[in-house]
């Protein structure tokens, strides 16, 4: 018994040693080296496409590991898969490596332990991330990051309207309404659960209500209906001012891109704030259109890379994802010209050859200077989502 | 080298087409089945070359050189058959189509000369390369003899081979093919509901053979 | 001529009686002799028992594969997922999903797209052959069926919308010119919240495949001979049509039919693109439910995708009720004895519609091509601003592997599928007429299932069944997931023409070389070679287009031209969408090229085999 209590003593031991001795980041890129990354991210956008092709190559070139991206229309897709493979019980071999995440889609994973971490502690990277000033890379939709999830870019939500219809963009919600009455049929958002509608209605939600403390507690705790009757009212009178009458809605923002293309509507709306000037570049929109934002301020949140619980290629994916968060990586993705999807770097924490990176960018016209970003408005407690989903379904989605 | 049948009958859901069937054909001799569309006569040649349908059940026996061939599958009889169709296969020429019939391991050379050989005692000399579609009936009708006989067969059935053919020519294809039976000395069966086809040898006529 | 006397002797002598044996009273004596009749045509060699292993192989796969998928989708709705931990069977997905403030308008505009597009199909096939057949319009028609079947759904889904949207080139055409207006109209297609677009499209796509059905139909009527038949009787051909021909031909299009009516109630990647928003219609909704983030969703998703189960088992009974209720009350009409009929002055409508049809698909492959080499195109203009070729240059370079992709797994899916296929219609040809092949042919329908029963309602059970045996994100899952979906229309498309092929040349061919084997190679495979590669052709381009099998069972660890399509269909780039788009046309439009032309140059001097 002593024997056997003694033999276990030292394989714990040896194991606790394999562990530590694993976290060391030069034993990470050796094992990383030669393994195939598969990464799940959303690919619908050539630009974003292209972008994750060339940090492919360079991933290949610097730490020798293979990234296959796996382009998906929706990272429910994705969790739904990882799920499928949990209850067959596989605790490895999983098919996702990496995937592109955040949000709801974040929150479900982590709830529901298909998550592989804390890791992003571990990244040589991580700790150039800008937690300080940017708390969305801490707190992912008001949930708790926890080291589960590696930041990757800022969202912002910006519009977009086009100064060849209208002169002045409107500033607020107020004023979104007013450019409805006066241009019928030109105005939409999407429909939500699709992210871009919510956020559209959360931001609606965040400038119309009287009692936005009332947002960052979770909704069992507020009177929902009394918070949000202000926003039912305001949606009430738009609906029917927009687009096809409020009866037909976009899935979300590229395809308000097409129709903003197409004239058919005069305003549509990005995460990225560099996104008109990108698609003006690529040809995909006229170069009458400008970005703005609301005066209150404007929802702003982060995207991360997570790593499934049973991935294949655990060590390429973290080395994967800390090259993304590289000051190169970060500052090509900042380029409008490439993507033009907002740093989660402190450029002061840089080294100045690679701030010299970043800001050598220029803005282009169509974009808004950084001040004009800067008024960032946190997102509304996670479980405020499913609630708002739920009550604009049963109102407008019959 | 006789084809024999002893007391054959062919039953369907245990009713007999036809009552037993005795019957011994000699080397070089046609011998003749009669009957109507429906009487079970093509069944027979079915039974008689190994390809008749599960529905059917076979009495009797039938003899080929004295060895009963019923549990021989069809592949291994060495019985040739004719149709009313000439059933010349569409996609490949008159050359290949007899070719087709030869036994293998024989070399190119000699293939081409048996079908060249068999094709001028045919009148067909020269249609190695044609198009079965481009012949005229009398002659894709000899030309699928030849390809029935170039397998060596130990006896020919023949299925009504004549009926679709036009008056003229019917004479002239069956002294072709009853000429061609001598040579080789194979008994062969011929089955028709024409009296006009009839061979010389024995006869049987199933409408009253009940 | 008349018989000759020597002639009527042999006639009386030769027949031997042997009056104790009757018919019916077998003889004893000859009990011992081997019964020919046990031993199968081509048997005698064990072929029949080897050929047993083809349906053998396809019915237990089938019979699993779907089994499977329908229990591991039938469960979660009763609420139980252990991975979830939800272990106790409850009917709460199925409260919470007829709760659902989206339910009845989703399940509202699927019945109407779905039953919409079956009716409109079915009668304008019907139609339009008894109107047109035999006519130049129509000639030209036939030659554009195959084009028109390979173009796959999302792209002619994505051309169409290019089409027909308010900004979208047919108003682009006549602004503002002719309208005045430099601003799309404010019309409610495509999406519409009826669903009335969805089932345009639908029947746009589907009546070409009834009216090939309907032409491979026609093959096993003697058209001609009827028609003058009829004509004779003082019919009128569109009359001799419709009363004459169409109920001859309806046996063999109710399959299809039933097919069409299962497709278009649970279709997934046209409705997301032309389909009704708010809210989609069931299918599309039952896909989000099982992709959303809040996880237990997908037991009301589960629940959702067994409901559009139902809907389309409900619609298939209802179909052969009303078909039953037609016949009654049709039956006498047929034999009414008129022969005016209202068809025969519309038959310049029918050859308008005919010709509208082609215009539509003729559209949407230039507005495809347009799109695939511009670089700006703002409204109102009716041509791009400004052209490239950047598209096209760029897309060569990203291109090889997910066409690799497809390509290895169309060709897998459809060679496993014609050999298994010709296995089973082997196996069919060793039964004859015997009661067994009628069993057999009812057994077989199994594989059928697949085209009558909704992907979203058997697909994440399959899922769940492969990843269990690891076979998920693996080529073999891939490809047995494309097959499931393939044999069923190789086996359509094949079997009636190979049922159809005269046996007599089998018997000749095997007498004359004395192996089944070779004669099987060397005569009855040539000489199918036609409808052998148009299966073929039909397998590529059903497996090309797979998307959801795709997706679920490859675990994205495989991307086709078709992911990619959907994925770029999902962003904002028209330009690279035609370009792919175009691309996923290109394979099963090649291939149905390859099928027309290999045999005719093969057989160049073979004048019967040209047909």
């Amino acid at each position: 018994m002593k024997h056997l209590l003694s033999m276990m003593a030292a394989l714990l031991i040896l194991f606790y040693a394999a562990l530590s001795c694993a976290q060391d980041w030069d034993d990470i890129l050796k094992q990383a080296q030669g393994q195939t990354v598969y990464f799940n991210a959303w690919g619908g956008s050539q630009a974003i496409n292209d972008y994750i092709s060339w940090a492919a190559k360079e991933a290949k070139k610097e730490f020798g590991i293979k990234v296959v991206h796996v382009k998906v229309t929706d990272l429910g897709e994705v969790v739904s898969r990882v799920l499928v493979e949990k209850s067959t019980g596989r605790k490895d071999k999983g098919s996702v490596d990496l995937m592109w995440i955040n949000g709801e889609n974040f929150k479900a994973m982590k709830k529901n332990h298909l998550l592989y971490g804390p890791f992003t502690q571990k990244l040589p990277n991580y700790p150039l991330v800008d937690t300080e000033n940017k708390p969305t890379t801490l707190f992912d939709f008001t949930v708790p990051v926890d080291n589960m999830e590696a930041p990757w870019g800022m969202a912002l939500l910006v519009f977009q309207y086009d100064t060849r219809r209208i002169n002045m963009p409107p500033g607020s919600m107020e004023e979104l309404l007013a450019l409805a009455q006066k241009h019928p049929g030109r105005v939409t958002y999407p429909a939500p659960p699709s992210f871009y509608g919510t956020t559209f209605i959360k931001q609606a939600l965040l400038e119309l209500t009287d009692t936005p403390d009332a947002l960052n507690m979770p909704v069992s705790k507020a009177d929902f209906a009394r918070v949000t009757a202000p926003l039912w009212r305001f949606l009430d009178r738009l609906n029917p001012l927009m687009w096809r009458k409020g009866k037909v809605f976009t899935k979300g923002a590229p395809a308000m891109k097409q129709l903003l293309n197409d004239s058919e509507i005069f305003i549509s709306l990005s995460f990225n704030p560099n996104d008109a000037a990108n698609a003006i570049a690529n040809g995909e929109l006229p170069g009458s259109i400008r970005t703005y934002v609301h005066r209150s301020g404007t929802i702003g949140n982060t995207h991360f890379l997570g790593i499934p619980y049973n991935a294949s290629a655990v060590e390429g994916a973290m080395v994967f994802a800390d090259f993304l968060l590289s000051p190169r990586a970060q500052a090509r993705k900042s380029d409008p010209e490439i993507w033009g999807d907002p740093t989660v770097l402190n450029l002061s924490r840089l080294t100045p050859g690679d701030r010299a990176l970043f800001e050598k960018i220029a803005i282009p016209t169509a974009s808004l200077p950084p001040a004009a970003l800067s008024k960032v408005l946190p997102e509304p407690h996670a479980s405020w989502v499913e609630a708002l989903e739920k009550a604009w379904q049963i109102r407008y989605s019959k | 080298m006789s084809l024999e049948l002893k007391h054959v009958q062919i039953t369907r859901k245990g009713q007999a087409l036809f009552a037993p069937i005795c019957l011994n054909i000699f080397p070089g001799e046609t011998a003749t089945v009669m009957g109507a569309s429906g009487c079970g006569k093509s069944t027979l040649l079915s039974a008689i070359c190994g390809s008749l349908s599960r529905e059917f059940r076979l009495k009797g026996e039938i003899l080929l050189k004295g060895h009963s061939i019923n549990p021989v599958p069809m592949e291994r009889r060495n019985i040739g058959i004719l149709f009313q169709d000439d059933l010349l296969f569409p996609h490949m020429s008159i050359g290949s189509n007899l070719a087709f019939a030869l036994p293998p391991g024989m070399p190119r050379y000699l293939r081409d000369e048996k079908v060249k050989h068999a094709l001028g005692q045919a009148g067909l000399e020269g249609f190695e390369d044609r198009d079965p579609a481009t012949l005229s009936g009398g002659q894709r009708s000899r030309a699928s003899l030849l390809r029935t006989l170039l397998a060596r067969p130990k006896a020919l059935l023949l299925d009504e081979p004549f009926s679709r053919l036009d008056h003229g020519l019917k004479g002239q294809i069956r002294e072709f093919v009853f000429d061609q039976v001598k040579k080789m000395n194979i008994p062969a069966l011929l089955v028709t509901h024409d009296p006009g086809d009839m061979a010389e040898g024995p006869l049987i006529d199933l409408t009253t053979h009940r | 001529m008349p018989l000759t006397r020597k002639q009527h002797e042999r006639l009386a002598n030769v027949v031997t009686f042997t009056p104790h044996m009757r018919p019916g009273n077998p003889p004893k004596a000859r009990a011992d002799l081997p019964d020919q009749a046990d031993q199968g045509i081509s048997s005698g060699t064990g072929m029949g028992t080897f050929l047993l292993l083809f349906p053998g192989s396809v019915f237990f796969t089938f019979l699993v594969t779907v089994g499977a998928g329908l229990w591991g989708t039938w469960l979660p709705s009763l609420g139980y997922l252990p991975a979830m931990g939800k272990t106790t069977l409850t009917l709460h997905p199925w409260t919470e999903l007829f709760n659902h403030p989206a339910i009845g308008g989703a399940v509202r505009s699927t019945l109407v797209s779905g039953w919409g597009t079956a009716l409109g199909a079915f009668l304008l096939s019907g139609l339009l052959f008894a109107m047109n057949y035999g006519s130049r319009t129509w000639g030209v028609m036939e030659k554009m069926l195959a084009p028109i079947l390979s173009v796959p759904h999302a792209a002619f889904a994505i051309g169409l919308s290019f089409l027909i949207s308010p900004g979208g080139w047919l108003v682009r055409m006549v602004s503002p010119g002719l309208t005045g207006v430099d601003l799309p109209p404010a019309w409610v297609i495509p999406k519409d919240p009826q669903g009335l677009s969805l089932m345009i499209a639908l029947v746009l796509k589907e009546t070409p495949f009834m009216i090939l059905v309907m032409a491979g139909a026609l093959q096993q009527i003697d058209y001609n001979a009827t028609m003058a038949v009829g004509r004779s009787l003082g019919y009128r051909p569109a009359q001799v049509r419709l009363k004459i021909l169409l109920p001859q031909l309806f046996p063999h299009m109710r399959l299809s039919l039933y097919a069409v009516i299962a497709y278009s109630l649970s279709v997934v990647d046209m409705s997301m693109i032309l389909g009704p928003t708010t809210p989609p219609t069931l299918p599309v909704l039952v896909v989000q439910w099982f992709n959303d983030p809040m996880l237990e969703t997908r037991l009301m998703g589960a629940a959702g995708a067994t409901l559009l189960l139902g809907m389309v088992l409900g619609s298939l009974l209802l179909a052969y009720i009303l078909e039953k209720a037609i016949i009654r009350c049709f039956e006498w009409r047929v034999a009414n004895g008129r022969r005016e009929t209202l068809l025969s002055p519309m038959t310049p409508v029918g050859r308008t519609l005919l010709m509208g049809g082609m215009t539509v698909f003729t559209l949407t492959m230039v507005i495809l091509v347009i799109w695939s080499f511009t670089w700006q195109w703002p409204f109102p203009e009716v041509l791009p601003a400004q052209w490239s070729f950047r598209f096209w240059e760029k897309s060569i370079h990203d291109l090889g592997s997910p066409m690799g992709t497809t390509l290895i797994t169309g060709l897998a899916a459809t060679m496993a599928g014609l050999v298994l296929t010709i296995g089973c219609l082997e196996y069919e040809a060793t039964l004859s007429k015997t009661i067994a092949i009628n069993r057999y042919k009812k057994c077989m329908s199994i594989i059928y299932l697949p085209l009558l029963l909704p992907q979203v309602a058997f697909i994440f059970g399959v899922q769940m069944l492969l990843t269990w045996f690891h076979l998920d994100a693996s080529a073999t899952g891939l490809i047995w997931s494309h097959l499931i979906f393939v044999l069923p229309y190789i086996f359509l498309t094949l079997g009636s023409v190979y049922r159809s092929f005269d046996r007599r040349i089998m018997t000749t061919a095997t007498l004359l070389c004395g192996s089944p084997m070779k004669a099987f190679l060397k005569v009855k495979l040539p000489m199918l070679l036609r409808p052998i590669l148009f299966s073929f052709a039909v397998g590529i381009s059903v497996s090309v287009a797979q998307y959801i099998p795709t997706l679920f069972i490859g675990a994205g660890r495989f991307s086709t031209i078709t992911t990619e399509v959907v994925a770029l269909a999902s962003g904002s780039d028209r330009r690279v969408a035609a370009v792919y788009a175009l691309y996923q046309q290109l394979i099963p439009m090649g291939v149905y090229l390859l099928a027309i032309f290999v045999p005719k140059l093969m057989f160049i001097n073979r004048k019967r085999m040209q047909r």
